[in-house]
């Protein structure tokens, strides 16, 4: 379910924490949909069960995941729209970021960058 | 997760031959750690582990397992620490077989069923002589006396450096089913970093017989990056950050690795040196690298 890449610079728990969170995001996890136990997910991927323990911790303060006593941890039910305008705004920023860059590595303008995202959010706005 | 601290270095000084090989070493390790102990050849890793299990008297400074110095260990507390060294000292004309059985003897409690389990898991041809398998086989033979009695802490010596990469995963995962037991702790020396990076969730990193770095491997990991800088005018020829460890500067563009970063820098770092920056995340190998550069 998950692809974690352990020689990557990125810590582990991270790339876990920002898969669930887009799965959730997507869809493909839906609220009630039960993750794998920490020891079951841990051998699966060969990392330490402790990466996998925090990145679940992290999941739960932020309020995406639910711990259940004895039971799997789930998926807990949506507040998307509750979530505030800043803090989806908070976790587009780095790609924006990345972005604003190689366009300017690319010597584009401002405006080119603008008209061609904005085709591109029409685009995906109709499908 | 408990915190009882299951090992405490303090200070701990060796010299051999009137060379320092550890220069005042101090370091913990508590319940559910499996910290990686990574340094070059000569580094003082071995000398340190010597030292821990009471092989080794130490010049100067303390070493306590279960709060019992090394040199004064009780039974009991051996008991709980397993150890799988560097070189196996298994008798060339006896079987794994006997190995187990004579090592099993000497225990109160022997897990037969997790042994049998894991040498049909490994492929280890218990019924043949010890002098007549190879090295990764022997090694296997070693991991197996040294987890028989199910220690609450186990201790290898670059347990892996034998195996092929097959069996080093399997190897692996045996490490993360202990690891998953949140009781027990390993100390694990290696240099073969990817191994490391899987399983440890700590990371002790030695240079020159001198602890150089300790902590959890995450943080390490987020504290070490490669910055791209991107200015407008050319880069002065130097650059000076905070916690620099290593630059290089061509005209307009800069990467610099530094460490003890937080993304909150990022903003005082680009006034100071008048460019934007990309932050690159690095894996443990050029971190090492750069931490013995």
């Amino acid at each position: 379910m998950f692809t974690l890449h352990p020689q990557s610079g990125v810590p582990i728990y991270r790339q876990l924490v920002e898969q669930v969170r887009r799965l959730i995001a997507g869809g493909q996890l839906p609220p009630g949909a039960e993750l794998p136990s920490v020891r079951d997910l841990a051998l699966q991927s060969a990392v330490n069960p402790m990466t996998i323990s925090k990145a679940y911790a992290l999941l739960e303060a932020e309020g995406l995941l639910e711990r259940n006593r004895g039971k799997p941890m789930t998926v807990a039910a949506r507040r998307r729209s509750a979530d505030p305008l800043a803090n989806r705004l908070r976790q587009i920023e780095p790609q924006i970021h990345h972005l604003v860059l190689s366009a300017r590595q690319l010597e584009l303008s401002r405006q080119d960058l603008e008209l061609l995202m904005r085709k591109i959010w029409e685009k995906s706005n109709v499908e | 997760m408990s915190s009882e601290s299951v090992l405490e270095i303090h200070s701990l000084l060796k010299v051999l031959g009137g060379r320092q090989i550890l220069k005042g070493c101090t370091a913990a390790a508590s319940k559910g750690q499996v910290i990686g102990l990574l340094g070059k050849n000569g580094a003082g890793k071995s000398t340190l582990i010597e030292l821990i299990l009471g092989f080794a008297i130490p010049d100067a400074g303390y070493c306590r397992v279960f709060g019992e110095e090394g040199a004064r260990m009780s039974a009991a507390c051996k008991a709980r620490i397993g150890f799988v060294p560097q070189q196996d000292d298994l008798i060339p004309l006896m079987t794994g077989e006997q190995h187990l059985a004579l090592t099993a003897s000497f225990h109160q409690h022997w897990d037969h069923a997790l042994v049998q389990r894991l040498a049909r898991q490994w492929e280890v041809p218990l019924a043949r002589r010890a002098g007549v398998l190879s090295g990764g086989e022997r090694q296997k033979i070693a991991t197996l006396l040294a987890l028989g009695h199910r220690p609450e802490f186990l201790v290898m010596d670059e347990p892996a450096s034998g195996l092929d990469p097959v069996a080093r995963r399997q190897f692996m995962l045996t490490i993360l089913e202990i690891a998953a037991d949140a009781d027990r702790t390993v100390l694990y020396s290696s240099h073969i970093v990817s191994d490391i990076e899987r399983v440890a969730s700590h990371l002790w990193i030695m240079r020159e017989g001198e602890m150089a770095w300790q902590g959890e491997l995450d943080q390490l990991k987020e504290s070490v990056v490669r910055l791209h800088l991107h200015a407008e005018h050319d880069l002065p020829l130097q650059l000076a950050l905070p916690g620099q460890l290593h630059c290089r500067i061509d005209g307009r563009n800069a990467s610099v690795i530094v460490r003890d970063w937080h993304p909150a820098r990022q903003g005082e770092f680009e006034a100071l040196t008048g460019t934007s920056m990309e932050v690159e995340a690095l894996g443990l190998e050029d971190i090492f690298l750069e931490v013995n550069a």
